[in-house]
């Protein structure tokens, strides 16, 4: 019934983060190879994305909630801004107000915002998605830093 | 008697353990002593003569309605509080386990004997009406088993003591999702309601005998075991959260949500900063991923020979680190490059690799160096470019977390420290 990661895997060696590592880099050299060379503004957001995806790929996350709920976001994300007119249509959530249970904390809907596609779930099954966004998100940000320290050296 | 404590476990009917119940039911029927012998503690009064003291023990058999319930409870509490063991059918049945444990040899016997020897049959019966694992504890008792049942059963088990909807007793595990359908609508609760509070009091708690063995002072019917199960799921996954976020010593489950939520916007953070530190990076990236396969990148190719101009480029720096790193690493940095041992390349170019602690190159000789090293297009040299550092020192304006991170870790050029540790 215990679903939940047996440990907190931090490993930049593990298959995991590895794959999360070669999808990033991928991302990366996609972003470099773009033939005309965007904005600061532009880039950082594209570089960002691709962290975001790359998180939501990696093995230990495909399956989870919140990986399909990000790249559901990323790719709003990605639709919105080629086209400044497209950001006038807004996301129209159809949220029934289930998730805001009265044996819930008051925090909890923060956390749904937080995490992706914490709206519609359950307290519970909230915190399991959690446990494991923190983790790849943990991960991102070990292996974007890692990059960052080999390059600026 | 045997009849009524039969409809009692077919009216458990619709649970899982209803018909195990019943099996087990019978055999403990059909051979009521033989447990118990095994248990060392033979009796004369079990068997099935539980018929003559339904009333002299109270409502041990079936066909009491709450108001007997909860009087045979009151009683019992009572007794039970009293120590005496006449009537104290859960004293007497904890004596019993006791003594099958091994622990008091004789003095649950003598109090069995002593008390309402024929209730005293009685015991097993509600215990392992369709109940395996009392089954079990009754067959093999040993101390964990005992104090199991004790703890749960109490003083409950006003022999078979349970109106004819209610389900007969087991214990209740943390994930028994079947009581849920055996419960009787406010009847057990409002036998549980009373004796559960009279319970905490007493020594030995007398939950009523339902399908989920409730911890003692602790409601039994099945919304409050679905929360309890529900909150034991949230509890557990807290703590789960509270081993992956640091600074997790808040004891407070609404501090610890706070924590959690700061830490998720911290890392979110963390992704924005980097990103928007990695300009030069990706540009960096690009041929070595480009190469992964050609597996070409060599120090003399540089940056995968995509600008001649870096050839230049080498020379000139090369000829810069004769004289001075600092002046050559100046240089590069005018010119938006960087400088990256090979080894710490192509460690991230099979991404599989932990780059790590390569800055011994940078002391090498400056020939050396040359050739052992990357010219990379590394990032703009620019005021609010906070991905290099110099070695002289920090030049340039710098992010607070990030830079502080790379600053410590670039400015003794000779080791990384674990930038990973932020």
């Amino acid at each position: 019934m215990n679903r939940k990661n047996p440990l907190p895997n931090s490993n930049p060696n593990s298959p995991n983060s590895s794959m999360q590592a070669l999808h990033f880099l991928q991302a990366l050299a996609r972003i470099a190879r773009a033939a005309p060379k965007p904005a600061h503004s532009a880039r950082t957001r594209q570089i960002r994305h691709a962290a975001y995806a790359s998180m939501a790929h990696s093995s230990r996350s495909s399956r989870r909630t919140w990986s399909r709920a990000l790249l559901h976001r990323l790719r709003q994300w990605q639709q919105q801004r080629p086209g400044r007119l497209l950001t006038v249509r807004r996301r129209v959530r159809i949220v029934t107000p289930i998730t805001s249970r009265p044996e819930e904390p008051a925090r909890a809907e923060t956390l749904r915002q937080l995490v992706p596609g914490g709206r519609g779930m359950e307290y519970c099954n909230l915190l399991e998605e959690t446990a494991d966004y923190v983790q790849c998100l943990r991960a991102q940000v070990q292996l974007m830093q890692t990059l960052l320290d080999a390059f600026s050296s | 008697m045997s009849g009524s404590l039969n409809g009692n476990s077919a009216s458990s009917g619709g649970g899982a353990t209803g018909a195990g119940g019943d099996d087990f039911f019978d055999q403990m029927l059909s051979s009521l002593p033989s447990p118990w012998a095994d248990l060392a503690n033979p009796k004369s009064p079990w068997d099935l003569t539980t018929g003559a003291n339904a009333p002299g023990s109270g409502e041990d058999c079936g066909g009491y309605d709450e108001s007997a319930l909860l009087a045979s409870r009151l009683r019992q509490h009572q007794i039970s509080g009293s120590g005496s063991p006449a009537g104290a059918k859960p004293m007497m049945l904890h004596q019993m386990l006791m003594s099958a444990a091994g622990r008091a040899p004789g003095g649950g016997a003598g109090a069995g004997a002593g008390g309402a020897g024929d209730p005293s049959g009685f015991f097993p019966l509600p215990l392992s009406l369709g109940r395996d694992d009392v089954e079990g504890a009754f067959k093999s008792p040993n101390g964990t088993g005992a104090e199991g049942l004790f703890n749960g059963y109490g003083g409950g088990l006003p022999g078979a003591a349970q109106a004819n909807n209610q389900p007969p007793f087991h214990h209740a595990q943390q994930g028994a999702p079947m009581p849920a359908q055996n419960f009787g609508g406010a009847a057990p609760n409002a036998g549980a309601q009373a004796p559960a509070p009279a319970a905490s009091g007493g020594g030995a708690a007398a939950p009523p005998r339902q399908r989920v063995r409730a911890r003692r002072g602790q409601a039994t019917d099945p919304h409050s075991i679905a929360e309890r199960l529900r909150r034991e799921r949230i509890a557990e996954r807290m703590k789960a959260l509270q081993e992956l976020v640091p600074n997790a010593n808040k004891t407070d489950k609404a501090s610890m949500l706070d924590e959690i939520i700061d830490y998720v916007k911290f890392l979110q953070l963390q992704v924005k900063v980097l990103s928007m530190s990695r300009l030069g990076g990706a540009a960096a990236v690009a041929p070595l991923v480009a190469n992964m396969s050609s597996e070409g990148q060599g120090g003399s190719n540089g940056a995968g020979g995509s600008d001649s101009s870096l050839t230049v480029t080498e020379q000139q720096v090369a000829k810069l680190m004769e004289e001075d790193m600092g002046s050559a690493m100046q240089y590069l940095q005018g010119k938006g490059l960087c400088l990256m041992p090979i080894s710490l390349a192509s460690a991230i170019s099979s991404a599989t690799c932990h780059p790590r602690a390569s800055a011994s190159h940078l002391g090498g000789g400056p020939a050396a160096a040359a050739a052992h090293h990357l010219i990379l297009p590394g990032p703009q040299a620019q005021p609010n470019s906070n991905n290099h550092v110099n070695p002289d020192g920090p030049s340039s304006p710098n992010l607070s977390g990030l830079t502080a991170q790379s600053a410590m870790a670039n400015g003794n050029a000779d080791s990384h420290k674990d930038a990973s540790s932020a």
